[in-house]
C-alpha cells in the first residue's frame, strides 16, 4: 500500500516535472523556479491543530458607531452598533482572530478554491468582518443595502482598487495575487465600515468562530509556527510539531491592556 | 693520350660557398615578417573583426531558436478558433463584396472607354467653341452687325456635330454615333458624376471587409508583439553572410563645427565591436541581452542592445553615436584600451560604469532633474543641499545672489547718473538764461528739460530694480542657518563643541567637518556668539503640550523633510535636518518664533548702510518697527531690505498655541545626559576678532548670513566645467607617482588600477579633501587646503557628485546638441530647479513613477494613506494655472481664517505658505502646466450653462443614492465636514479644468491610484456616460451624458444652490439634529 503510494507520488511529480519542461520550451522564458517540481502532500499522513483564542481582561469599551451621516443605514439598525473589533463572549472567547500557519511549511502546491469568498454589505456594516481566502481565490463583494458603498482594499502587495456599488448593482468579483496578511479595506462614503482580508498562499487558516474555535485542518507532519492575529491586540505566535495524522491542541490568549498591566 | 688533368683552380669563393643557408633564412624571415604584418594588419590590429564573427554566430544562433519559437506562435494564432473566425468572415464578406465590386468594376471600365472614345472629339469641340466665344466678345458693343454676326457662327458652332465611335458595353461599339456641342460637354459632365458615385459605392461595399481585415490585423500584432519569422530570417540570413567591416558612424557631419574639424569633429567605431547596439542588425524589438547569445557570464561579450532604449529612442546614434555621452575615444578600433581612451593622454576616457550618467551632463547641464539619470540628479542635488554651493560657484545654479550684486549696482549707479543731472539741469538753465540768442537759449533749455524726463525715467528703471531685488532677495536661501541669530537661538556652550563635532552630533548633517585648532574653534565661537543680534529679545513663551505637539509634528508633515529619531530608529526626510537632539541646542522662545514663521528675523538688514536695522531707525521717521514683504523698504534710505531668513523652511501657518505644542515637543528631544562645557572665552573680543578673520578664511558666509561679512563671495574654484581641467592642473600633491601606480592614499590598491585621472582626483578630495595636504609643508598653517571634508553618506553620493564633476565639460559637441529646449520642456527644465529647491516632493508625488517622502513614511501605511498630501501628476490638466497662482502664493485661501488648508481641510497634513518670489511662481505654475502639456497662455474653456430642467435633473442626481458625492465632500456645512475627505465644489467653478473634472469622476483610479474617490460610478450606454445606480425617475429619459452633466452641474454650483442641496439631502438631515445650516454652506 505504501509503495504504491509513493509511486502515484512519483508519478504525479514526474507528470509535473514533464508539464513544467514542457511549457518551459513553449515560451521560452518561465521563471525557473517553476521547472522545480513541488511537494505534494501525502494525505494518509495529515493531522490537524484545533484550539481556541480566548481573551484574558475585559476589553476597554467601543464607543457605538454613529450612522447619522447616512439615515437609510441608521433606520437599519434600531440598536446602537457597536464596532466589532474585539467580539468576546461571557466566558472570553474570542471570535474574529485569524489563526494561520505562520512558518514551517514546505514548499507544496495547492489548488485554489473553486468557490468564492464573499463579503456581503449589510446594514453598512461588513459581513463577515474579517475574511480570509487564497491567493487567487474570487473574491465577491455583494451590496444589500439601499444606498451606494464603494470597496477600497489598501494592500502592500497587492493591487490597489476602489469600486463603486450603487443598490442593486451586480456583485464584484475581485482577486489578490499575492499572499499578504491583514489588508484594511474600507468604505470611504461611510467611514465606520471597516474590514481585512488575509490572503494567504495555502488553505491552513482560519478565523476563530463566536465560541473561539478555530480548526486547521490536512497539515503535513512537521513543526510549525502558528500565529494568532487579532485586530486590536495585535499577533500570538507558538510553535506546535505535529506527527503523522496527529490531531495537536493550541489555545490562544489576549491579554487586554488593564490585564497585562496586572 | 696526354693525360690532361682538368686544371684545378684556386676554390672559387662565390661560385662554391653556398648561400642557401642563409638566403633560406632570410627568405624564411621575410615570409615570416610579412606572414605578421599581414596578420597584424588584418587581424591583430582589428579585434573587431574577431567580434563581428564571434557576434555573427552567436546571433544568428539566437534567431534561429526566436524563429522556432515565433513560428510556434505564429502557428498557434493563426490556428486559433479566434483568428479562424476573423479570417472566415473576412473571406466571407469579401465574397460578398466582390459580386457588387465587379459589377461596379465593369461599370467604371465602361466609363472609362466611353471617356477616352469621347475625349478627341471633347477636344477638338472645347477649343472650337472657345475659339468662336473669343470671337465674339472682342467684337466692341457698338459694332452690332459684326457683334450679330459673330454670334451666328457661334451658334452655328454649337449647332455643329461631332462623330464618335460610341462604346455601349459588353465590347459592342456604337458606330459614328454623332453628339452635339452640348451633348458632349452633358455626356462629360455626367460620366465624371457617375464615376464619382460608382467610387463612392464601391467604398461602401467594401467597408464591412475591411473593417474586417483592421481588426485581424490588430488581432494578430496583439498577439504576436515582436518580429514576425520572416523578418527574423532576414536578419538572421544578413548574419549568415555578414560583411566584416568597420562601422562607423560621423556625429554631426554637416552640422556646426566647434574645433574647425568640420562637424562636431568626431567619428565613433564603437559599433565595430559593439554590433548588438547597431538597430540595423538589432532591431528595437529583439532587445539582445548577453544572456540570449549564451555569453551571461563573459567579460568579453560587448554585443547586448542598449539596456535604455528609450534613451536611444531620444539619442539616435546615427545622430550621438557613442562616444559623445560614454566618452572614450571612438575613432580607435585597434584595442579595447585604446577604444575606451583608458590610455594617457587621452583627455576623455570611458566613464566607469557607477560614473555612465556624467554622459548626460554635458548637454543636460541645464537641468535639475534629468529624466533617467537618478545618479546625475542625486549628484545635483548633493552639490546644493550639501553646500558645495556655498564655496563653488556653478552655472546655472542658484545664482540669485550675483543677480542681485548685478542689480545693486545698477541702482547705485542709476542714483550717482541722476544726482549728476541733477546738478547739470540748473547749471543749463542759468547758461539758457545767459544765452546771447533765442535759439542758443531754446537748445539749452530743452537739454535741461530733455534731462528731467531722462530722470524721470531713470525712477521708472530703478524701481523695476528694487522689485527685483524684492523679489531676489526671497529667492535666495543659504544652506546653513542665519548665525545673526544664533545668540537668540543658540545655547552658548554648545557651539563650540558643534562646530568641532558636528557628526557626532548630527551624523547626517549637512555641515561638513572643517579642519580646525581648538584655538580656531573657540575664535570661532566667539565670533558666532558675539556677532549674533541680542535686541529687541524675543517674546517669552508659556510651555506647551509636548504630547499634542508630537501629534502635529507627525500630522502636519514636518516629516516629508525633517527626520527624527537616531540610528536606525530614525524616520523622516533628509532635505532637512535631524532634530532628534535639537532640545540641547536651542531656546525653546525662539523655537516657538521659528516653527510659526521660519522667515522672521531679529532685525532687517540694509545692503546700503551695511547694517542691522532696529526700532531706533523706524522711530526716527515715526514709523511702527515692522518689516516683511509687504513693508521692505528701508526707512532711512528707501531701498529694499533683507526682511526674512534666508532659508527654504516654510511656515505651516499654525496658531500660536499649536506652535507652542510642537515646540515643547521638539525641546523635549534630547539625550537625558546631555552637558557642556562652559565657554567663558566666548565674550572676548578679541577672539571674536580672530573668529571674524578666520570664518572670511573657511568661506562660512558662503552658507551662512554671518554680521560683517554680509558681502563675502564664493572662495571656492567654480566648478562647472571642472570635467574638462587638464590633469596635470588637478593638484595631487604628493600621490601623483601612487596614483599612477594604483595605490590609495590609505595604502589599499586601486581596483581599477593606476587613478590618475579626473575620476580618482574627485573621489579622493570628495572622501577627504585632507589627504591632499598630507607630508606638504606649509610656511604659514593658513596655507594648508581650505576644503572641508564634505558630510557624504558612502560611496553612492561620492560617485553621484563625481558622475556630475565628470560630465560638467567644455562642450564637445555643437550648440546645437545642448539640451535648451524652446517649447514648454523648457518650463520643465526650469520648474524642477523650484520644485527640488523647496523639496515639493517631499509631499507630493509629482512625476509619474516617482514617490514623494510621505508615501514611504511607516505613518501613511495602510488605511492612513488616505491622508496623503494630493498626487499631483495631473495637477496642470486638473487646475486652472490662475487659480494655481494664487493658491501657491497663499494656500490657504483665505486672509483671515489661515490656519487650515485652503482646498483639503480635512488633511491633517498642511500644505504651507512658501513665500515664493513671483517669478518662482510662475516657474511652477507653468512647470505643472507643460507636465500635463497644457498650452500656454490658458484659456479658460466655455462651460455650457444649464437650463432649467437640467439643472433640476442635476439637483436630482446629485442627491440621488447613485451619486453619493456629498457624503466625502465637504459641503461648508461643519458637522458634516468633520468626516468630509474631499474638497468642496464650490471651488470647482475657479479651481477646475471641466475636461479634467470629466475624466476623473467616470475613472479616478486612472489619474491617481489608489485614491479615496471610487470608480464605477458611471458605465457606458451608447456613447454616453450615465450612472451605473439607480437614478431619480426625472433624469431617466435624460439622453444627454450625465458626467458631463455633473460637471456643468458643479462648475455652475453657488453657495445658495449648495446650501439648497445639504438641505435636502440624507446627509444632514439625517441624524436627527436639524443641520446648524445650509447657512454654514456660504463660509
Amino acid at each position: 500500500m505504501k509503495t504504491k503510494l509513493f509511486n502515484l507520488a512519483l508519478a504525479a511529480a514526474l507528470a509535473i516535472a514533464i508539464t513544467g519542461c514542457g511549457k518551459k520550451e513553449d515560451t521560452n522564458e518561465q521563471p525557473v523556479a517553476n521547472s522545480n517540481a513541488k511537494k505534494v502532500i501525502d494525505t494518509s499522513t495529515v493531522g490537524s491543530v484545533t484550539g481556541s483564542v480566548t481573551l484574558d481582561g475585559k476589553p476597554a469599551p467601543i464607543k457605538p458607531i454613529n450612522m447619522s451621516a447616512e439615515p437609510y443605514c441608521l433606520k437599519a439598525h434600531p440598536n446602537p452598533v457597536i464596532p466589532p473589533e474585539v467580539v468576546v463572549n461571557d466566558k472570553g472567547d474570542l471570535a474574529n482572530v485569524v489563526v494561520y500557519v505562520k512558518d514551517g511549511l514546505a514548499d507544496y502546491n495547492f489548488d485554489t478554491p473553486k468557490e468564492p469568498v464573499v463579503l456581503n454589505q449589510q446594514g453598512c456594516m461588513y459581513d463577515p468582518h474579517i475574511i480570509a481566502l487564497m491567493a487567487g481565490q474570487t473574491f465577491e463583494v455583494k451590496n444589500d443595502d439601499q444606498t451606494t458603498h464603494n470597496i477600497h482594499p489598501m494592500p502592500k502587495d497587492n493591487r490597489e482598487w476602489n469600486k463603486s456599488q450603487p443598490p442593486g448593482a451586480s456583485p464584484i468579483d475581485e482577486t489578490f495575487g499575492r499572499a499578504e496578511l491583514a489588508i484594511p479595506v474600507k468604505c470611504n462614503v461611510h467611514p465606520w465600515m471597516k474590514s481585512y482580508i488575509f490572503v494567504f498562499k495555502n488553505p491552513y487558516y482560519a478565523v476563530t468562530s463566536k465560541d473561539g474555535k478555530f480548526t486547521l485542518k490536512d497539515l503535513p507532519p512537521g513543526t510549525y509556527t502558528i500565529e494568532a492575529w487579532q485586530e486590536k491586540y495585535g499577533v500570538l505566535d507558538q510553535t506546535v510539531t505535529i506527527g503523522a495524522k496527529e490531531s495537536k491542541p493550541l489555545t490562544f490568549t489576549f491579554k487586554t491592556a488593564a490585564a497585562s498591566g496586572d | 693520350m696526354p693525360d690532361r688533368s682538368p686544371e684545378i683552380l684556386p676554390e672559387d669563393p662565390i661560385k662554391n660557398r653556398s648561400f642557401a643557408f642563409p638566403l633560406l633564412i632570410g627568405s624564411l624571415l621575410l615570409i615570416l615578417t610579412v606572414a605578421w604584418s599581414f596578420y597584424v594588419e588584418f587581424y591583430g590590429l582589428q579585434p573587431w573583426r574577431r567580434y563581428q564573427s564571434r557576434f555573427a554566430k552567436a546571433y544568428s544562433e539566437y534567431l534561429g531558436k526566436d524563429i522556432k519559437r515565433q513560428k510556434q506562435d505564429e502557428t498557434d494564432v493563426y490556428s486559433s478558433p479566434e483568428y479562424k473566425q476573423l479570417a472566415a468572415s473576412l473571406a466571407s464578406a469579401q465574397q460578398t463584396a466582390k459580386v457588387q465590386d465587379d459589377e461596379i468594376a465593369k461599370q467604371i471600365e465602361l466609363l472609362d472607354d466611353q471617356r477616352a472614345a469621347m475625349a478627341d472629339a471633347f477636344k477638338d469641340e472645347r477649343g472650337k467653341i472657345g475659339h468662336l466665344v473669343y470671337q465674339y466678345e472682342i467684337v466692341p458693343d457698338s459694332d452690332k452687325s459684326a457683334k450679330a454676326k459673330a454670334l451666328k457662327e457661334l451658334n452655328e458652332g454649337r449647332s455643329s456635330t461631332w462623330k464618335v465611335d460610341w462604346p455601349t458595353g459588353n465590347g459592342q461599339v456604337e458606330k459614328n454615333k454623332v453628339f452635339t456641342a452640348d451633348q458632349l460637354n452633358d455626356t462629360f459632365t455626367s460620366i465624371m458624376a457617375q464615376r464619382a458615385a460608382l467610387v463612392a459605392k464601391r467604398g461602401e461595399v467594401d467597408k464591412p471587409a475591411k473593417d474586417i481585415q483592421a481588426d485581424l490585423t490588430k488581432y494578430v500584432s496583439d498577439h504576436l508583439p515582436g518580429l514576425s519569422s520572416a523578418s527574423l530570417d532576414g536578419l538572421r540570413r544578413s548574419m549568415e553572410d555578414f560583411d566584416e567591416r568597420i562601422i562607423q558612424i560621423n556625429v554631426n557631419p554637416t552640422g556646426a563645427s566647434i574645433n574647425n574639424l568640420g562637424g562636431a569633429g568626431l567619428v565613433d567605431r564603437c559599433e565595430s565591436c559593439h554590433v548588438g547596439t547597431d538597430p540595423k542588425y538589432v532591431p528595437p524589438q529583439v532587445a539582445l541581452t548577453k544572456a540570449d547569445l549564451g555569453m551571461a557570464k563573459s567579460n568579453n561579450a560587448p554585443f547586448s542592445s542598449h539596456p535604455d532604449l528609450d534613451l536611444i529612442q531620444w539619442h539616435p546614434l546615427e545622430k550621438f553615436g557613442c562616444s559623445p555621452c560614454h566618452g572614450g575615444n571612438g575613432r580607435a578600433i585597434d584595442s579595447v584600451q585604446r577604444g575606451h581612451g583608458r590610455y594617457p593622454h587621452w583627455l576623455w576616457p570611458m566613464y566607469y560604469p557607477e560614473n555612465y550618467q556624467a554622459g548626460c551632463q554635458q548637454c543636460h547641464s541645464g537641468d535639475m532633474v534629468t529624466e533617467h539619470a537618478p545618479v546625475l540628479n542625486e549628484g545635483k542635488q548633493l552639490y546644493r543641499q550639501r553646500g558645495c554651493i556655498g564655496c563653488h560657484r556653478f552655472q546655472g545654479f542658484d545664482n540669485q545672489d550675483e543677480q542681485l550684486v548685478n542689480a545693486r549696482q545698477q541702482i547705485l549707479q542709476l542714483a550717482k547718473t541722476k544726482s549728476d543731472d541733477l546738478l547739470t539741469i540748473p547749471r543749463l538753465q542759468k547758461q539758457a538764461d545767459a544765452a546771447p540768442d533765442n535759439a542758443t537759449a531754446d537748445k539749452l533749455n530743452s537739454q535741461a528739460t530733455n534731462l528731467t524726463v531722462e530722470i524721470s525715467r531713470m525712477d521708472a528703471r530703478s524701481e523695476s530694480l528694487e522689485q527685483q531685488t524684492h523679489n531676489l532677495l526671497q529667492e535666495i536661501k543659504k544652506v546653513g542657518p542665519d548665525l545673526k541669530e544664533a545668540r537668540q537661538k543658540l545655547r552658548k556652550e554648545w557651539i563650540p563643541y558643534w562646530i568641532g563635532h558636528t557628526t557626532e552630533f548630527r551624523p547626517t548633517t549637512k555641515m561638513p567637518q572643517f579642519r580646525l585648532s581648538q584655538d580656531e574653534t573657540q575664535a570661532l565661537a566667539a565670533f558666532v556668539w558675539q556677532s549674533g543680534l541680542t535686541s529687541p529679545p524675543l517674546e517669552h513663551q508659556a510651555p506647551g503640550n509636548a504630547a499634542h505637539g508630537k501629534q502635529l509634528f507627525e500630522e502636519r508633515g514636518c516629516l516629508a523633510c525633517h527626520s527624527m529619531g537616531e540610528g536606525s530608529s530614525t524616520v523622516g526626510g533628509t532635505f532637512a535636518a535631524n532634530l532628534s537632539r535639537v532640545g540641547e541646542k536651542e531656546n525653546y522662545d525662539y523655537v516657538v518664533r521659528w516653527v510659526h514663521d521660519p522667515r522672521q528675523r531679529t532685525r532687517p538688514y540694509c545692503p546700503y548702510e551695511k547694517r542691522d536695522l532696529g526700532p531706533e531707525d523706524y522711530a526716527k521717521h515715526n514709523l511702527p518697527y515692522v518689516f516683511d514683504l509687504d513693508h521692505s523698504r528701508c526707512p532711512n534710505d528707501g531701498h529694499e531690505l533683507v526682511v526674512q531668513q534666508p532659508t527654504v523652511m516654510p511656515s505651516l501657518r499654525l496658531s500660536m498655541d499649536d506652535t507652542r505644542d510642537i515646540a515643547t515637543y521638539l525641546m523635549a528631544q534630547k539625550r537625558p545626559d546631555a552637558s557642556y562645557a562652559s565657554a567663558d572665552y566666548m565674550d572676548d573680543p578679541q577672539l571674536a576678532a580672530k573668529g571674524k578673520d578666520l570664518a572670511r578664511h573657511y568661506g562660512c558666509a558662503g552658507c551662512h548670513e554671518l554680521s560683517g561679512l554680509e558681502d563675502e563671495g564664493r572662495i571656492g574654484t567654480e566648478l562647472t566645467n571642472e570635467g574638462s581641467k587638464p590633469i596635470e592642473r588637478l593638484d595631487f600633491a604628493l600621490w601623483t607617482e601612487d596614483a599612477k601606480r594604483g595605490v590609495f592614499p590609505d595604502g589599499k590598491s586601486s581596483p581599477r588600477g593606476p587613478w590618475y585621472d579626473a575620476k580618482g582626483f574627485f573621489e579622493q578630495k570628495l572622501r577627504n579633501p585632507a589627504v591632499y595636504d598630507q607630508g606638504k609643508y606649509h610656511a604659514n598653517p593658513m596655507d594648508a587646503l581650505r576644503m572641508p571634508k564634505p558630510n557624504l553618506y558612502g560611496d553612492g553620493d561620492v560617485e553621484a557628485l563625481v558622475s556630475m564633476l565628470l560630465g560638467s565639460t567644455d562642450p564637445t559637441l555643437p550648440p546645437e546638441y545642448m539640451y535648451r529646449p524652446a517649447d514648454r520642456r523648457r518650463y520643465i527644465q526650469e520648474g524642477w530647479w523650484v520644485v527640488t529647491k523647496y523639496n515639493c516632493i517631499g509631499c507630493h508625488q509629482i512625476d509619474v513613477g516617482q514617490k514623494s517622502v510621505m508615501q514611504t513614511l511607516p505613518y501613511y501605511e495602510g488605511e492612513n494613506k488616505a491622508n496623503l498630501p494630493p498626487v499631483l501628476t495631473t495637477e496642470g490638466a486638473r487646475v486652472n494655472p490662475e487659480w494655481l497662482r494664487q493658491f501657491l502664493a497663499n494656500p490657504s485661501l483665505s486672509t483671515t481664517d489661515t490656519n487650515r488648508n485652503g482646498v483639503r481641510q480635512y488633511l491633517q497634513a498642511r500644505m504651507p505658505t512658501f513665500y515664493l518670489s513671483n517669478d518662482e511662481i510662475r516657474k511652477l505654475v507653468l512647470f505643472f502646466q507643460a507636465m500635463s502639456s497644457q498650452p500656454d497662455p490658458f484659456i479658460p474653456p466655455k462651460v455650457k450653462p444649464l437650463d432649467d430642467s437640467e439643472r433640476a435633473m442635476a439637483r436630482a442626481l446629485f442627491t440621488s443614492p447613485a451619486a453619493p458625492c456629498l457624503k466625502c465632500h465637504m459641503t461648508g456645512n461643519e458637522a458634516h465636514d468633520k468626516n468630509a475627505i474631499a474638497p468642496n465644489f464650490l471651488l470647482a467653478h475657479d479651481r477646475l479644468q471641466p475636461a479634467w473634472t470629466e475624466r476623473w469622476i467616470i475613472d479616478p483610479a486612472k489619474i491617481i491610484p489608489g485614491t479615496a474617490m471610487p470608480s464605477g460610478l458611471f458605465r457606458m450606454e451608447g456613447d454616453h456616460w450615465v450612472f451605473s445606480g439607480p437614478v431619480p425617475a426625472s433624469v431617466q429619459h435624460y439622453q444627454g451624458d450625465q458626467a458631463d452633466l455633473l460637471v456643468r452641474y458643479m462648475f455652475s454650483l453657488t453657495p445658495q444652490e449648495q446650501a439648497a442641496l445639504v438641505g435636502k439631502t440624507p446627509t444632514s438631515t439625517g441624524g436627527g439634529t436639524k443641520p446648524s445650516g445650509g447657512a454654514g454652506g456660504g463660509k
